[in-house]
């Protein structure tokens, strides 16, 4: 039970030994095609993407030629640069404001047992059972009584109460595996529980807090209903907000979606390029015993 | 990707009893109290409170401004509503989604873990969907499945012409296509779970099994499946959830739900209800309905690893 939780994945230097297919090459063959051809169904959506936006509606429609027409009215259908900001701000604070919560309570629960923490935690974990539909129709009214709604203030609230119990789960974890002689020196040394949580555990929690921002970065991002409810008016709306409401608008100018998806999915996937190792560390986190 | 349902680590908490001074063990629980604060009142305010006005007013007639307080037999009128259980039926035909989007990745992840030169950059490509939003890969869904869309040209190709499937506008079959996507979806989540899981396997079991004259196959059914189980359970899981309560925006930018009520899940159906129909009282039901599914799931998750111990 001691050991640390997040199972962070050898994927790369786990190298068996003793391969017995090393004397296969047609067997080797017929695994990298295997590999090629789900490459393609993987990637036909991007290629999908990149091919239709460089098409004009006609020529969508009536196949044949590229141009650059729905790339020049992009702007028009869907003001990118404005929701990319707003995205940005909402997921920018939303993070913040999870990653302070999630690590103070994981080194408070790891570290600074107080009666009943166990429940607490367990209550605090529990509640990534509550599937965002069950609780959203109450939280639109409360947020509406507060008169937040269609303010950032209130979809942050929303993303970064979604995003707690699974980030304080994992910051748990994390701090278990720092041994508890690490802070004990620092309280012999004088120091307070605040003041060694500051320059002792959260330099050591780097990585889980990255592992953190990218799993809730491309969530937020990605994510249509609480900004779909908590940001209607069109200078909030978040990209995949307003790319959802241009295609639930039943727009027929296929080559303009397409190009705003590419425009919504960049810095996704970039994050996703640059911090894959995170990414793949928090999903896996649940399974480590 | 949603948040995966984990077991907590119970029981670890409980630290040995040291000889300590009590006023030591005092600052140290005032400060434990004052640092789990933050994240107990958020998850308190937005999570906790909210499941509960939810059950109240699940059990109301409520417009969003007054809700009048009517009872239990709200959840008994629903439950003689058809297109409740239409809408039932329509999560029950996802859960046959679940397990091909399992076996496909670990198939998947079986080709990979045989680490063919560049099989790290087909790692990435395969989990690359991950980052994209389902709005996107709906509309992108929306088009390869339509009437004029690419499985049709695709059909035409192999000259299969004649099989000319327009499934979006077919209330039986549009579930189909919106399962399909999903368990494309899946596809990089599933496949890195299990290359996690194949590389904590003991490979000298695999070779002793080998040595002793097993063929691939029954190595693979009797060395590496057995070992994997827990990664299979967990994908299994992860993926249930996600057919659930995931699906939303897919639903939305795919099918809207329809044709009819063939792609209304209950999580669609939450929104539908209290957002396009006013009838925040019945949204609020369905909620519930679905956050009592999710639980047993979650117990079930709990019993599947607590047997396993």
């Amino acid at each position: 039970m001691s050991t640390p939780t997040i199972a962070v994945a050898p994927l790369s230097t786990v190298e068996t030994p003793s391969r017995r297919k090393r004397k296969q090459p047609l067997r080797s063959a017929l695994i990298f095609l295997s590999m090629v051809l789900i490459a393609i169904v993987m990637l036909y959506p991007f290629y999908f993407m990149v091919d239709t936006s460089l098409q004009s509606n006609d020529q969508f429609l009536h196949g044949g030629g590229h141009s650059l027409d729905s790339w020049s009215s992009l702007n028009s259908a869907l003001p990118w640069g404005r929701q990319m900001v707003n995205s940005g701000i909402v997921c920018a604070f939303a993070i913040v404001v999870i990653l302070i919560v999630s690590s103070l309570a994981g080194f408070s629960f790891a570290k600074l047992q107080f009666r009943m923490s166990t429940f607490v935690l367990l209550g605090v974990v529990a509640a990534m059972l509550i599937p965002v539909q069950s609780i959203i129709i109450p939280v639109y009214v409360n947020v509406a009584h507060l008169h937040l709604l269609n303010t950032y203030v209130g979809a942050v609230i929303v993303y970064a109460a979604l995003g707690t119990p699974f980030a304080t789960f994992l910051m748990t974890a994390y701090y278990r595996s720092i041994p508890d002689d690490v802070i004990e020196a620092g309280i012999i040394d004088g120091l307070s529980y605040s003041k060694v949580f500051l320059r002792v555990a959260l330099p050591l929690s780097v990585p889980a807090l990255i592992t953190i921002t990218v799993l809730q970065f491309i969530q937020i991002w990605d994510d249509l209903l609480v900004g779909l409810l908590f940001l209607q008016n069109p200078e909030q709306r978040t990209i995949t907000v307003a790319l959802g409401a241009l295609a639930a608008g039943r727009t027929t100018d296929v080559p303009v979606l397409m190009a705003g998806s590419i425009m919504s999915a960049v810095p996704a996937i970039a994050v996703y390029l640059v911090f894959q190792r995170f990414l793949i560390n928090g999903l896996t986190a649940g399974i480590g015993k | 990707m949603s948040s995966a349902v984990v077991v907590p680590e119970s029981g670890a908490a409980a630290t040995p009893p040291r000889p300590r001074k009590s006023a030591i063990k005092r600052r140290r629980a005032r400060s434990g109290v004052v640092m789990a604060a933050p994240a107990v009142v958020l998850v308190l305010l937005v999570l906790g409170i909210p499941i509960m006005q939810a059950g109240y007013y699940s059990m109301t007639e409520w417009n969003g401004i007054v809700a009048h307080w009517i009872g239990p037999s709200t959840y008994l009128n629903e439950f003689h509503n058809p297109q409740f259980w239409r809408v039932l039926l329509n999560n029950f035909l996802l859960l046959f989604a679940v397990p091909i989007a399992v076996a496909i990745p670990l198939g998947i992840a079986f080709l990979l873990n045989e680490r063919v030169a560049g099989w790290q950059i087909f790692r990435s490509i395969y989990f690359l969907p991950t980052a994209i939003s389902w709005v996107v890969i709906g509309m992108v869904a929306l088009r390869f499945f339509a009437g004029e869309g690419t499985l049709n040209k695709m059909l035409a190709g192999v000259g299969l012409g004649f099989i000319k499937t327009d499934m979006l506008s077919d209330e039986h079959q549009a579930l189909v296509a919106v399962g399909i996507t999903f368990i494309w979806s899946m596809v990089g989540t599933n496949t890195v779970i299990f290359l996690t899981g194949m590389a904590t396997l003991d490979p000298s079991l695999a070779e002793a099994a080998r040595v002793d004259g097993a063929g691939s196959w029954k190595t693979l059914r009797h060395i590496s499946l057995p070992q994997l189980k827990r990664f299979i359970q967990f994908a299994a899981v992860l993926t249930l959830i996600s057919a659930f309560t995931a699906l939303f925006s897919l639903i939305f930018v795919m099918t809207g739900g329809g044709p009819g009520y063939g792609t209304t899940t209950l999580e669609f159906f939450v929104y539908q209800s209290a957002f396009a129909r006013a009838a925040f009282g019945t949204g609020a039901m369905l909620g519930i309905i679905l956050f009592v599914i999710m639980v047993f799931v979650g117990l079930a998750q709990l019993r599947l690893l607590r047997t396993e111990d």
